[in-house]
């Protein structure tokens, strides 16, 4: 069947689109036309008028349908609620036809890969609402409906095929609540305690009393024990730079549960968790031949920012900036701020990878590594297979153990745990960027 | 909502069982008694497969079909074939051809024939209905010439049982004419009664 164009190519807008309709006799009719012709044909080989009338009803019907009104065109709008949704999530999607006259309409959805219909797929009635929940982080089609316009009698059936407007799927960020600090912070306001002091509200030591200190921060008890003014001093709240790195050259598994899939939703979780502590953060998403990446910033609308740059990596949208080339000493300084705190989402596969993750940790970049790795090769019966295996498995052990040497920790994540889980070690004393 | 899933369901299943028996109905109103002769057995089976697959097809329309059909196992194959062949032949159009069949290797029965007509008829709309899931209310626009239908059935049904005024071909076949006139005379006039 072809395709007509989609009602709303960009997505939800509500403007509807004129379909055309290729009318064709319904199967009822084609029955009815069966009943009366066979019961003719039979009334004059047999020379029997009761068969004649055996054909009455079905051509009677057949002839008084002729004259319905077939409409050209309708228009159909098709709108879905959220352009954008996260795995997992609800989305309805809205049709509604015009100008069918008194033809009833029927609506089929089809839908698109890694899209999941909740409840019915086909439904009758001028406007209909669908609901459908994506499955896989990407751009996804919304699938197709096929619009049915049956004439008032049913003799006829309009045909068109309706392409959805597609929907932007995100990972569905992982949960954490906790965050790894950096030793040195940048002097710059933020959330987190820094090892100087200054007007925070974390207690971070005693001084003697200077003119011009405020006397509510006077801390008598000590003023006492001295013999001289004290006053209490406030350890600085600083704001760090955050950039996550996510490892895009490896997908394996099976797809949903796969290396890339946990290391977008843990970007996309350590993205939340980061921009919520008022830190500046950024994405760099290295793949075969270059990486693409995007500066550190703040806000909320940063986090949709970064999944948007994690996902142009596949091709999915066109956003953020693109660096040739294997090395990240091409990328810019404002993709990789010195002093920033890098935490890189990867299943340590690639060697490149590897050696460009040893090759910042030697340039002095504070570098936290989540290992997404929750596959291995197949268990065989041969012995060459079970020692490839278990040189591979070496191997692995061989690279994590490397970058552990060089002050790189490295922890491992399932995916389905809350990311606090494995960072805790780290999440609870500032991480120093020097060995 | 609960009142609304009830009703679909409750139009689901009257529709279908009505189909069914009205298909069952025709074949066995058609086929008793059995004639000794001519391809009687070929008839009734034509029929009988007819309403069954058709039947079946109904039932099983909401059956759904896996978008991807790569590499699946044989014995699903095996069922998505059978599937797509219920779906695709036409099933009521074949029990049709064999009732009207069954019915014509009888000797002249004029009512009979009549009554027959009528239940096929009601056949062909309950399979109808059941497909499209619709409740018998999309019929009403119909009415008028369903009864207009009926009422030609009848006239043909009596023209059928009136005493040939000579015995030969040429008075069964200008009855048969004044029959087709009839009907032709109401295909072309009810059109308009119905556009009205």
């Amino acid at each position: 069947m072809p395709d007509t164009p989609g009602p709303n190519g960009r997505g939800s807008s509500p403007a509807g689109a004129q379909v055309s309709l290729r009318w064709r006799s319904s199967r009822h009719a084609r029955r009815l036309l069966t009943l009366g012709l066979f019961a003719l044909l039979v009334a004059a080989l047999a020379g029997r008028p009761e068969f004649a009338g055996l054909a009455a009803p079905a051509l009677l019907l057949l002839a008084a349908g002729r004259v319905q009104r077939r409409p050209p065109q309708i228009t159909v709008v098709a709108e879905l609620s959220s352009r954008r949704a996260f795995e997992g999530e609800r989305v309805a999607l809205g049709m509604t036809a015009a100008g069918q006259g008194d033809g009833q309409v029927r609506w089929t959805w089809h839908p698109g890969d890694e899209i999941a219909p909740v409840g019915v797929a086909a439904a009758d009635g001028d406007q209909v609402r669908f609901v459908l929940t994506p499955e896989r982080w990407g751009r996804r089609q919304t699938g197709t409906v096929e619009v049915v316009v049956r004439d008032r009698w049913r003799l006829t059936e309009g045909h068109a095929t309706v392409v959805l407007p597609r929907l932007d799927c995100y990972p569905a960020p992982a949960q954490q609540r906790e965050r790894v600090v950096l030793r040195r912070l940048p002097n710059r306001l933020g959330e987190h305690p820094a090892r100087s002091s200054g007007e925070g509200i974390e207690f971070f030591g005693v001084r003697e009393y200077v003119p011009g200190d405020r006397q509510r921060s006077i801390n008598w008890p000590a003023s006492t024990r001295r013999g001289r003014l004290q006053v209490n001093t406030f350890a600085a709240e600083r704001s760090q730079d955050v950039v996550l790195m996510v490892d895009a050259t490896s997908d394996v598994g099976t797809p949903g549960t796969s290396a890339l899939d946990f290391a977008l939703r843990g970007a996309a979780a350590a993205a939340r968790a980061y921009l919520d502590a008022r830190d500046r953060v950024g994405v760099i998403t290295y793949q075969w031949g270059g990486a693409r990446w995007l500066a550190p910033g703040l806000g909320r609308r940063q986090v949709y920012k970064i999944i948007d740059s994690m996902l142009a990596s596949t091709g999915l949208v066109n956003t953020g900036a693109w660096a040739r080339g294997s090395s990240l000493s091409r990328l810019p300084r404002a993709a990789l701020p010195p002093g920033a705190l890098v935490v890189v989402f990867s299943p340590l596969l690639d060697h490149r990878f590897v050696e460009t993750l040893r090759d910042m940790r030697e340039r002095g970049l504070a570098m936290l590594v989540v290992d997404v790795l929750n596959t291995e090769p197949p268990v065989r019966r041969h012995t060459a297979d079970r020692l490839a295996r278990r040189v591979w498995q070496m191997e692995q052990e061989a690279i994590r153990f490397s970058l552990r040497e060089l002050g790189v920790p490295v922890v491992h994540w399932d995916g389905e745990q809350p990311l606090d889980l494995p960072l805790a070690a780290y999440t609870r004393r500032p991480l120093g960027a020097h060995r | 909502m609960g009142a609304a899933a009830t009703r679909v369901a409750a139009i689901w299943v009257t529709t279908r069982l009505a189909a069914v028996l009205l298909g069952a109905a025709c074949v066995i109103w058609a086929a008793v008694p059995l004639p000794a002769h001519g391809p009687a057995g070929l008839a009734l089976a034509l029929a009988s497969l007819g309403v069954a697959a058709g039947a079946l097809r109904l039932a099983l329309s909401a059956v759904p079909v896996p978008e991807d059909s790569y590499l699946l196992p044989t014995p699903l194959r095996l069922w998505l074939s059978f599937l797509n062949t219920l779906r695709l032949l036409p099933w009521e159009e074949g029990a049709v051809i064999g009732v009207v069949w069954l019915e014509v290797l009888h000797p002249a029965r004029p009512w009979h024939t009549a009554v027959l007509g009528a239940a096929l008829v009601a056949y062909l709309l309950a399979a109808h209905l059941a497909e499209s899931s619709a409740g018998p209310g999309v019929l009403r626009p119909q009415a008028r010439v369903l009864a207009a239908g009926v009422v030609l059935l009848a006239l043909c049904a009596g023209a059928g049982m009136l005493p040939a005024a000579s015995p030969g071909a040429g008075s069964a076949l200008l009855r048969l004419l004044a029959a087709v006139a009839l009907i032709a005379a109401g295909a072309l006039v009810l059109p308009y009664v119905a556009r009205s």
